[in-house]
C-alpha cells in the first residue's frame, strides 16, 4: 500500500505542478447568449442588480465531477442562465473561484476513494440590460 | 524560563509580521504589438472576450527559503496563464487578479531554519518543507485589428 501511494505521488509530481482551468464564452452580439465580461462597458447601459452563482459537488475518484464545479459549468449552467433569469443582457464585473487540486491531491483522493474531495465554483457579478438607442425625433 | 520566555516575546516582537510577495511588471501602455498583453486592469483598444481561465500554480517551500515549483507570482502569469489564452486564440488577458495563498513571514521563515538545522542537528527528522499555492485569473481576449 505504501508503495502504490509513493508510486502514485510521484506520477502525479512528474505530471507538473499548476492546475488550469478555462471557458470559452459567447462573444457580444454574436449570439442570443448573455456577454460576460470581468471589466466594464461603455454603452448605455441599466444596471438590474447583482448576482452570485454557486455550484458545490465533490469530484469522485479524485477526478469525477459529477455536478459540475468547474469554470465551464460554473459558467454555462449557473451564471447564463441567472443573467437570463434577471432580464439581463450581459454581466459587468464578473468575478470568480473555483476548487483546484493538483495532480497529486487527485490521485490521493483516487486512492482514498471513501473520502471524496469537496470541490465547488462560485461566480459575482452585476447584471446589466443595454438601453436600445432611442429614434432621433 | 521566565527570562526565555521575555525573550521569545522580545525576538518576535522585533521581528517582522508582515508578508510580502513580488512580481514582475506586466504590459504597459502602448503595448508591444507582439506577444501577449497582460494587464491587471483594462485593455487599451476594442477587444472582444474570449473566456476565462484560472490557474493555480503549486510549489514547496524548503527550509524556509529555497522555493521550488511554480507558486510565484511570474511563473502561473506569464507561463499558464499566457499559454492557455494563446491556445484560446486570444492575444491578451486582462483583468488579472493573484492571490499567493500561504505566504510566509520572516519570522516563519526564521523559524523553518531554524528548525531545519536543529531535525539535521539530531538527525532525527529532514528540512522542513511548506505546501504552497498561488492562484491567479483572468479575462482572454483578442484584439480586434492591430489596435494595442
Amino acid at each position: 500500500m505504501k508503495r502504490q501511494v509513493m508510486a502514485a505521488v510521484l506520477a502525479a509530481a512528474l505530471a507538473g505542478c499548476t492546475v488550469v482551468n478555462s471557458v470559452s464564452v459567447p462573444a457580444r452580439g454574436a449570439s442570443a447568449e448573455p456577454f460576460v465580461t470581468a471589466g466594464d462597458i461603455t454603452e448605455p447601459h441599466e444596471v438590474l442588480g447583482l448576482v452570485q452563482v454557486t455550484r458545490s459537488g465533490v469530484l469522485l475518484f479524485g477526478n469525477f465531477d459529477v455536478v459540475g464545479t468547474d469554470l465551464e459549468s460554473g459558467f454555462r449552467q449557473a451564471l447564463l442562465p441567472a443573467i437570463k433569469e434577471a432580464g439581463g443582457d450581459g454581466a459587468v464585473r464578473v468575478r470568480y473561484q473555483m476548487t483546484q487540486y493538483t495532480p497529486v491531491a487527485r490521485v490521493l483522493g483516487a486512492i482514498f476513494f471513501i473520502f471524496p474531495l469537496p470541490s465547488s465554483v462560485t461566480l459575482t457579478g452585476q447584471v446589466v440590460k443595454l438601453k436600445t438607442a432611442t429614434a432621433a425625433p | 524560563m521566565k527570562r526565555a520566555l521575555l525573550a521569545g516575546a522580545l525576538a518576535l516582537s522585533l521581528s517582522s509580521c508582515s508578508a510580502v510577495t513580488r512580481g514582475g511588471a506586466l504590459s504597459g501602455v502602448p503595448a508591444d504589438a507582439r506577444g501577449m498583453f497582460l494587464s491587471t486592469g483594462s485593455a487599451p483598444g476594442r477587444y472582444v472576450t474570449l473566456g476565462f481561465v484560472q490557474v493555480r500554480g503549486y510549489g514547496v517551500q524548503v527550509a524556509g527559503y529555497a522555493e521550488t515549483g511554480h507558486a510565484t507570482l511570474d511563473g502561473p502569469i506569464r507561463g499558464a496563464l499566457a499559454a492557455e489564452a494563446s491556445r484560446m486564440g486570444g492575444n491578451g488577458v486582462i483583468h488579472i487578479e493573484f492571490l499567493d495563498e500561504n505566504p510566509s513571514t520572516d519570522y516563519e521563515r526564521a523559524q523553518a531554519v531554524a528548525q531545519s538545522l536543529q531535525n539535521l542537528a539530531s538527525g532525527q527528522r529532514g528540512v522542513e518543507t511548506k505546501d504552497r499555492y498561488v492562484t491567479v485569473t483572468g479575462e482572454v481576449i483578442r484584439f480586434e485589428g492591430a489596435a494595442r
